[in-house]
């Protein structure tokens, strides 16, 4: 980097620009540094920084009801996470290419049985499902700060009843830790919450379709996007 | 040895059973030259084998943990309690083995008596044998005293006799045993010679009966009647006995002597029963006191899961399950199941899991005694390491999917923490089961998709019944039917079949649900998932 920045100041500046944490008031436009997990969503991709879900960090979803969309959201994501060799598409890892299966994909407390059939139509390998239920939020966070660390799940979902200021700044650790994507699902009164997560969206759902709020997102700016998918 | 030259005349003309073709110019007596002994066949039948035989004579004292105070085992002879063996303190105040129980308490009041425990006596003998069995791959039992080894297998690897020898016998101090040792190219030799008392240690076959013919009589164990019979004769020691004539010594003596004398000097063969310990693993420990601290108890823990390794490494097998059983005095014994998705005997893992386990396990009362007990054993693979300088070493902290499966499960419980499969069936119900993810094996060639329908991500565990208006069903307003009727009718084979028409509606907030019209019974509707 140093190196680079003496020789060709032009390109050091390039750089610098591509750097997402780099504020460029109302012409920020998301660099194609596609560092991030693709969505399947080419609008929502164009909106998050890095062309894509944050990988090693905390996600958050906020929503008022279930059947909103909120998984399917998600979906694409997974299925490609559960079907790639975990950090293999990540450049900047070195030993962690040894891992060579797919990732696990564990669902910590989910309020309904996620249904398999519906689950292998998206294209999520079944065998690298992990559901727990834990009997309360305290071994729900501890469930999910676990699977996130221990470097063999490419994604953990969690459905906490309250999730506080410092156990999101824990979350968020543990996926850096384990190099895991954590999406954290809580309800919409959340909102005004303090929150250490990378992104954080609200899905609001009328008759005419589903909205994506993303009122925060670590080195983009705050965008709402409309019906991103029907039907 | 004119004598012998008898007995060699004698027996041509009139030989016994026992004999066979390849020994048959073997007199009783050792007496013949070297040069006559057939010593390739000697060499070829004993000189590979070298056994160690451990005596224990006061097993019947030591099987009792060991205590300060002076004790006397006794023995119930003719229904009087007799002393067997004292300890030192208790010899010290003249209590000695043959008193009655009365004298002995005369001569000392506060003398602990304890009856001896045979059953007791075998266990020990049996922890015994299962420690050995780190030097050789041969352990036998004899009788209620005698330990056997075979350890020519086992010299290269302990670096050779005198170490090995140093080995057992500290390790045997060390558990407070007393023991005689000798080593001897035939089994029984060596259990004489170790019943005699004598620290001897014979490789060679040619020396052997040499020293078996000093024995005494009293080493060969042999009932008190012939022992009585032969001194009776004059007849002393092992020596004496095979100065005899063979036939006469088996007619009177019976042929199964005359065997043993000849097993005891490698002239014939001498088969031995191996022993094997048990595949269950089970030991508990009691508590000197009652105890509640976690982490004193988890310390207990940690030397029985050390045992456990022991036990599982010898016989490199591992066990999938274990339990612990929590004692308390007045109360049911806490149990605590660990699970594990491999099969494994690491102790430090499994004390990792009971760490996670024991915050949640709620004790009655105080703990007075700990057992721990193995589940199903089986062969363990192990796994060869990556060297760490060629990059692909495992990251440091992380562990694998099993790990973290064993540490949930053993903080949240076993139900709580699992995987899903499909199942090829028609009602949206049972098409999705749990599997058990400490179970062995994944069946994944039983996963079945049925393409092309739409299935909800979110499943409701029953159907909810929804309120209608107007014949139009309700959930947080109004639904609207966007797609269907798929209709489902299937499972007339067994009291749970369906006539379902499913829909795929919507609300007014912009939820998506799968709800269904019962066809046969009533038409209610009724909610059974989220397209979420």
């Amino acid at each position: 980097m140093r190196r680079e920045l003496t020789s060709n100041p032009s390109s050091a500046l390039e750089q610098l620009l591509e750097n997402s944490r780099v504020w460029r008031g109302k012409t920020q436009v998301v660099t194609g540094h596609a560092n991030g997990l693709a969505s399947g969503y080419a609008e929502l991709d164009r909106h998050l920084p890095g062309g894509g879900w944050p990988r090693h960090a905390l996600t958050e979803i906020l929503t008022g009801q279930h059947g909103v969309g909120e998984l399917q959201l998600l979906m694409p994501a997974l299925a490609h996470l559960s079907a790639e060799k975990p950090f293999a598409a990540d450049p900047d890892t070195g030993s962690g290419s040894s891992v060579e299966e797919p990732g696990w994909i564990a669902w910590v407390a989910p309020p309904f049985q996620p249904y398999a059939p519906a689950l292998t139509e998206w294209g999520i390998n079944l065998s690298r499902v992990l559901i727990v239920r834990p009997k309360d939020d305290t071994e729900t966070l501890w469930a999910a700060e676990q699977a996130l660390s221990s470097g063999t799940c490419a994604a953990v979902l969690l459905w906490p009843e309250k999730l506080h200021d410092q156990d999101s700044r824990r979350l968020q650790l543990a996926a850096e830790k384990g190099r895991s994507w954590a999406v954290a699902f809580r309800p919409r009164t959340a909102r005004h919450e303090p929150s250490a997560a990378a992104l954080r969206i609200e899905m609001r759902a009328d008759a005419e379709g589903t909205h994506l709020d993303i009122f925060k997102s670590r080195g983009a700016r705050p965008v709402t996007l409309h019906s991103i998918f029907s039907g | 040895m004119r004598r012998a030259r008898n007995t060699r005349s004698l027996r041509a003309a009139a030989p016994t059973p026992l004999q066979t073709a390849g020994q048959a110019s073997l007199p009783l007596a050792d007496v013949a030259p070297r040069g006559d002994l057939p010593a390739t066949e000697l060499a070829s039948t004993a000189a590979r084998r070298l056994w160690f035989c451990i005596h224990l004579p006061q097993l019947s004292l030591e099987a009792f943990a060991a205590h300060d105070a002076a004790l006397a085992v006794l023995e119930e002879r003719q229904g009087v309690h007799r002393v067997l063996l004292v300890n030192a303190k208790a010899a010290a105040a003249g209590v000695m083995p043959g008193q009655s129980s009365s004298a002995a308490l005369a001569l000392l009041p506060e003398l602990k008596l304890e009856l001896r425990d045979r059953l007791n006596e075998q266990q020990v003998l049996e922890a015994l044998a299962n420690w050995l069995e780190q030097f050789s791959s041969f352990i036998s039992i004899k009788g209620h005293d005698l330990l056997l080894l075979e350890i020519a297998g086992s010299l290269r690897l302990f670096d050779g006799l005198q170490n090995l020898r140093r080995q057992i016998a500290t390790g045997l101090e060390k558990k407070g045993f007393t023991a005689a040792l000798a080593i001897a190219p035939t089994p029984l030799g060596a259990c004489w010679l170790a019943r005699a008392g004598q620290r001897v240690c014979i490789r060679e076959p040619g020396n052997l009966a040499a020293r078996l013919r000093g024995l005494p009589l009293v080493c060969l164990a042999w009932p008190p009647a012939i022992v009585e019979a032969l001194t009776g004769m004059g007849i002393a020691s092992i020596g004496d006995c095979l100065r005899l004539p063979r036939e006469g010594f088996a007619r009177r003596f019976g042929a199964a002597r005359l065997l043993q004398l000849d097993r005891a000097l490698g002239r014939m063969p001498d088969p031995q029963r191996s022993w094997r310990a048990t595949e269950q693993f089970c030991v508990e420990h009691e508590l000197p006191e009652e105890q509640t601290d976690r982490k004193l108890l988890l310390a207990v823990c940690a030397g029985l899961l050390q045992v456990l390794e022991t036990f599982l490494l010898s016989r490199q097998l591992g066990t999938q399950r274990l339990e612990f059983s929590f004692f308390h005095l007045r109360a049911a014994a806490t149990t605590s199941p660990l699970g594990c998705v491999e099969a494994d005997r690491s102790a430090e893992r499994w004390l990792d899991l009971l760490t996670i386990r024991i915050e949640g396990l709620h004790f009655k009362e105080p703990v007075i005694a700990i057992r721990l007990e193995a589940g199903a054993t089986q062969p363990l693979q192990t796994a060869s390491g990556h060297l760490p300088f060629n990059g692909r070493g495992r990251c440091v902290g992380h562990y694998s999917m099993t790990q973290l499966a064993e540490r949930l499960t053993a903080r949240i419980g076993g139900h709580s923490v699992l995987g899903i499969s499909t199942v090829a069936e028609h009602r949206p119900q049972y098409a999705c089961t749990s599997r058990n993810l400490l179970a062995n094996k994944v069946n994944d060639a039983l996963s079945f998709v049925r393409r092309g329908f739409k299935r909800p991500l979110w499943m409701l565990p029953e159907p909810a019944l929804l309120p209608a208006e107007q014949g139009c069903p309700v959930h947080l307003g109004r639904l609207r039917l966007l797609a269907g009727p798929e209709r489902l009718e299937t499972g007339w084979w067994d009291e749970h079949g369906i006539a379902r028409d499913y829909y795929t509606a919507i609300n007014s907030r912009g939820m998506r649900l799968w709800v269904f019209r019962n066809r046969n019974v009533k038409a209610n509707w009724y909610l059974h998932g989220f397209f979420a």
